[in-house]
């Protein structure tokens, strides 16, 4: 104990066992209610099905024959500039597996890079492979040479 | 009752206790709730402990769980998606229902193991094994009905087939298989009655043998393994 006594003017053995220990309850219990009262809360996040209205970008950088997959109202959706119907959007979901689709400039259709679904990128049909549904359309407007994606 | 050393450094506690003592004997009810002879010898590994730790953190999580899950085909796997991606901590809270629920299933089978290599079981605690093994049933399922729930290929296939096993069995088979499933196929039906199950009859009967198990444990105190007729 003596050669302890500079030490323990500062904080006894004793002292600092219950303060350890004093703070570990603390910790452990803050890290439960933490997450339940969090949980418990309202969630504020905007959910995708109540999402409006997004600007994606300009039809100058989406040249004819090209496509972009973008994330809106953390969904992805791919936006195409097609050489027969202007700007289209759809749902980048595959409707086989829930892959995100990706744009196969070369060969110019929708291809899903799971199960080589493939899609056409005017209408969003099945062209082939194993997909049994279209890509769902996503309302697109573009105004002033800008692209505008989702919302009523 | 002997006086004890007061666990709380405020008086007005002990004094709060002693009010109620008076009236209820609370202080007999905790102390034969907390007390139970335990041989020197015994090795519990505190299984059995562990498995109700297990089990509060499934009551926990499941109770909010159920805010947000929808038991309806159309709206269960959306829901399952929101509590994943929306709500907050909503994967924690999910995650730790899904985890425990192994881990609850595998401690209850490592504490039926260390009950049967030490005997325990043996005369005069034949029933506390009886309920354990009641214990075990509900808690596999609890397993059963859960996996229904987040109503994706997984679960509606492996129902499919887990309840054809059920209706495997001779001559009464097909009508335990249409019972389970609420009609010929799985169906919205057969999603509401594993929801009912998993949250209002298997919590009910858990909690009910769970008492039945902890009540014949104290009346018992645990078996002595180096004790040799």
């Amino acid at each position: 104990m003596t050669e302890n006594s500079a030490l323990s003017d500062v904080m006894s053995r004793r002292g600092f066992l219950k303060w350890a220990l004093g703070f570990s309850v603390v910790a452990t219990i803050a890290g439960v209610v933490v997450p339940v009262i969090g949980y418990l809360w309202p969630p504020t996040r905007q959910s995708a099905a109540g999402g409006g209205r997004v600007q994606v970008g300009w039809v100058k950088d989406l040249p004819v024959g090209q496509a972009k997959v973008l994330p809106v109202n953390d969904k992805p959706v791919i936006v195409v500039n097609t050489t027969a119907g202007g700007v289209k959007a759809f749902s980048a979901i595959c409707t086989h597996l829930g892959c995100v689709v990706e744009w196969n400039a070369s060969k110019q259709f929708i291809q899903c890079p799971c199960h080589d679904g493939r899609f056409n990128p005017t209408t969003g049909a099945v062209i082939s492979g194993p997909p049994p549904a279209p890509l769902p359309p996503v309302r697109v407007a573009v105004e002033n040479d800008q692209i505008f994606v989702g919302g009523a | 009752m002997q006086k004890t050393a007061s666990l709380f450094p405020w008086g007005w506690i002990d004094r709060l206790i002693d009010w109620i003592d008076v009236r209820v004997g609370i202080r007999q009810i905790v102390s034969y709730a907390l007390h139970v002879t335990i041989p020197r010898s015994a090795h519990t590994f505190y299984l059995g402990g562990i498995t109700l730790f297990f089990f509060g953190v499934q009551a926990i999580t499941g109770i909010l769980l159920a805010l947000y899950y929808h038991p309806t085909p159309e709206a269960a796997y959306d829901s399952i998606l929101f509590i994943m991606n929306e709500v907050n901590f909503g994967w924690l809270i999910r995650s730790i229902h899904a985890w425990s629920a192994n881990l609850m299933i595998v401690f209850c089978v490592l504490h039926l193991l260390r009950v049967a290599i030490q005997g325990a079981y043996r005369p005069p605690r034949e029933m506390t094994w009886l309920v354990g093994i009641a214990l075990l049933l509900l808690t596999l399922g609890f397993g059963f009905t859960g996996y229904l729930l987040p109503w994706d290929e997984r679960a509606f296939w492996a129902t499919t087939v887990g309840t054809q096993i059920a209706g495997s069995v001779p001559l009464i088979g097909g009508y335990i298989q249409d019972f389970l499933r609420g009609g010929p196929d799985l169906s919205a039906l057969t999603l509401s009655r594993f929801f009912d199950v998993h949250v209002l009859v298997l919590p009910v009967a858990l909690v009910g043998a769970l008492l039945i198990h902890i009540l014949f444990i104290h009346q018992q105190g645990l078996a002595d393994p180096e004790e040799r007729e």
